[in-house]
């Protein structure tokens, strides 16, 4: 009986939308626009996995063609490595958008996108694309407010609330009613997210991963619901229940993510792209130039080879003394590029747990945050490719390093600027290119993702408790 | 008519803040009685409604229905009352047939569309209207609506606000002899109007409330309705 009249309360509010112009519309609207984002955003990722995997393929192949060369000059010549989207970033881009999935690695230099994009897209880019994560967290609660913010009130005004209440109807039958027929409509706006998480979770992505994704969607949605349907009830008027609910929609949705975000830039700042660069190069230069064996950076080197080698010059050595400096130079390079990377990464990260704190104060960060973070496309994520793509890069590069020492003799390699013809000597055989590992990132294992969102979680479950609180006080103060 | 107390206030007392709008109230209506409970406009009849309706609650004292006490119990209250309320204020996006579907429903009250035809015939609303929407009825169409939906609560006991308010002469007539048949078949009817006249024709007690106080009472003696100009003269000099 008490679900009964439950169940008719929705029915009669879903009759009023369906028979109201406006209500119709706005439904109808918000429905072909999440799944208009989807269907878009998923042919988006789907030729860019394409893309991905020839590109990919292509500049092996192309690294691998390369006719016999200086090995160093393989080094400059560099090679790509791709990021594969993950199967949830159709609904959750997150970070990729803006700092890109393909870096081009080469000798002594950490390309990244990441350090030329990051500090403008916080502000800006997430709010220009129409992704459906964007959609669900930001326009769906709007929706909502405006199919539902006199869902109570509009009773009241017109004076069936005294009728209806004096059926015997209770007021947690009413606002339960309400809030059914309010999170069913956002249902329309949910349904094609979870169709896209039941489509994810048949394809590599973890199947509990996906649940917990639709999940802390599906709780957003019902926050939103309930908190428009308490509004809707706490106030006399439809008017006032509408100007608050903007008023916090504007809030959690629009001011408090940007304002998190420029507190945690305030809170722990970091150097510019810049100011960064000038002080790797000055850092590097400061370690020797490892294209010039003369260089006094490297006399300890050299003197400790002779000694191992009990020579008395580098041309009776049984290595290319030449690439013997280049690898150590490369390697000594490469710990501090990674120092300064780790700094800038830290940095980042740091700006987003703060930024991420706004969470207790915002359902909409809180879900963002797992959305990313359970999505594979989380700022950790794109850290971790970047490490990856590190790891690589010093692999491949000291593997031409180390065909530089073993397989060129000194001698030519030194002669090599002579003439047309030594140069054509001082190169190695194209065999020697298919040092390349294969690349295939992917994002952290399912229980990392998970156990990183959890402190996220905790923060939407006190969103649940506080807005089942407003519930509460709204019922209580529901009077004719 | 029976003098069995079915609506009773007892010492009721209604503060909001720290206004008194009912100050020590004491009635009691009996099984099959007509009882109308006139003042003027802020006089306490909407609330002294509302309170037996369980829709505010008494600060001391008590008003029970069915020896229900409506603070306390304010559903089981409910269930068997019916309600007409003063503007009737049905739902303009449902036909007539529609919201009376739609508040039985609420109510818990299953009637077949033949239960439900008897008694929209019985209010005499013209069978053309009933799947109109009701932003489409006149004021006297709704008011039959609503006393339809009433009569098919089949409840023992009627609240009506103001039920003739706005109503034509002749509408006013077939409403106060419906009133007369339910009250004859047992129902008991409350009724908080400050039309006069239309109290004394229908009206087996009146009880003059002003400033949330009892004032006055008036009985109806054998079948002759009350004396219109005792009551009227009563009311108006209060007033004044």
């Amino acid at each position: 009986m008490i679900f009964s009249v439950v169940k008719t309360i929705c029915a009669d509010q879903w009759r009023y939308w369906l028979r109201t112009k406006v209500a119709a519309t706005v439904l109808l609207l918000g429905a072909i626009l999440t799944l208009a984002a989807l269907v878009v955003n998923a042919f988006h990722i789907e030729e860019a996995a394409h893309a991905r995997d020839h590109f990919q393929t292509e500049a092996e192949e192309r690294f691998k063609a390369q006719p016999d060369k200086h090995p160093h000059r393989m080094v400059h010549y560099g090679h790509y490595v791709f990021r594969a989207p993950t199967p949830l970033s159709v609904i959750e881009p997150g970070v990729d958008t803006y700092t890109g999935n393909a870096i081009f690695l080469e000798g002594h230099r950490q390309n990244s996108a990441m350090f030329a994009e990051q500090r403008q897209s916080a502000g800006l880019t997430r709010f220009s694309s129409l992704t459906p994560s964007f959609l669900a967290l930001v326009l769906a609660p709007l929706f909502i407010i405006l199919i539902g913010y006199g869902s109570v009130s509009r009773e009241r005004e017109a004076g069936t609330l005294t009728l209806l209440l004096s059926q015997g109807t209770t007021r947690w039958q009413l606002m339960l009613g309400k809030l059914l027929a309010l999170i069913t409509a956002s249902g329309l706006f949910l349904l094609p997210l979870l169709l896209a998480c039941f489509y994810v979770a048949f394809s590599s992505e973890s199947v509990l991963v996906v649940l917990l994704f639709s999940l802390s969607y599906a709780v957003y949605f019902l926050l939103w619901a309930a908190v428009v349907t308490a509004c809707s009830a706490l106030f006399e008027k439809s008017s006032v229940s509408f100007t608050m609910l903007i008023v916090i929609w504007m809030a959690a949705c629009v001011l408090l993510p940007r304002i998190g975000s420029s507190v945690a830039t305030n809170a722990a700042p970091s150097i510019g792209k810049l100011e960064a660069d000038f002080k790797v190069v000055e850092k590097l230069r400061s370690l020797g130039d490892g294209h010039d064996v003369n260089d006094p950076a490297f006399k300890k080197l050299k003197e400790n080879l002779l000694a191992k080698y009990d020579v008395d010059s580098v041309d009776d050595l049984p290595v290319n003394f030449r690439g013997v400096v280049a690898q150590y130079s490369e390697g000594r390079q490469a710990k501090v590029l990674n120092e300064f990377a780790e700094n800038r990464m830290g940095e980042e990260l740091e700006q987003a747990h703060i930024a991420r704190q706004f969470g207790w104060l915002s359902p909409t960060v809180s879900v963002r945050a797992i959305s990313t973070i359970l999505a594979g496309t989380s700022l950790e994520t794109h850290h971790r490719f970047l490490r990856e793509a590190e790891a690589l890069r010093l692999e491949f590069v000291q593997g031409l390093n180390k065909v530089h020492v073993e397989k060129l003799d000194y001698k030519l390699d030194m002669n090599r600027n002579a003439s047309e013809e030594a140069a054509e000597k001082a190169v190695v055989d194209a065999d020697n290119w298919a040092l390349l590992s294969e690349f295939d990132f992917k994002p952290e294992a399912a229980n990392t993702r998970i156990s990183n969102a959890l402190i996220y979680f905790l923060q939407l479950f006190v969103w649940v408790c506080i807005t089942t609180l407003l519930l509460k006080a709204a019922v209580r103060r529901l009077n004719p | 008519m029976q003098i069995n107390s079915v609506i009773c206030a007892n010492a009721l007392t209604v503060r909001v803040d720290d206004r008194t709008l009912l100050d020590n109230l004491n009635f009691s209506v009996g099984k099959g009685e007509v009882f109308a409970l006139l003042g003027g406009n802020g006089a306490g009849k909407s609330t002294t409604l509302k309170t037996f309706l369980g829709l505010m609650k008494a600060s001391s004292g008590s008003a029970t229905v069915l020896g229900h006490n409506a603070t306390t119990y304010p559903n089981d209250v409910q269930k068997s009352v019916a309600y007409l309320p003063e503007s009737v204020t049905l739902y303009g996006h449902l036909s007539g047939l529609e919201n009376i579907r739609y508040f039985l429903s609420v109510a818990g009250v299953a009637k077949s569309d033949d239960d439900i035809f008897a008694a929209l015939r019985k209010v005499a609303l013209q069978e053309d209207s009933w799947h109109k929407a009701l932003s489409n009825y006149s004021k006297g169409m709704r008011q039959k609506t609503a006393i339809a939906l009433a009569l098919l609560r089949n409840a023992p006991v009627l609240f009506l606000d103001e039920p003739t308010s706005g109503l034509d002469p002749a509408a006013i007539d077939e409403f106060n002899a419906l009133v007369s048949e339910l009250a004859a078949n047992g129902a008991t009817i409350f009724m908080v109007t400050h039309d006069v006249y239309g109290a004394c024709q229908v009206a087996h007690r009146i009880v003059l409330l002003s400033n949330g106080i009892l004032t006055g009472s008036f009985e109806r003696i054998g079948d002759a309705p009350i004396d219109t100009e005792a009551v009227h003269a009563a009311f108006a000099g209060r007033k004044a």
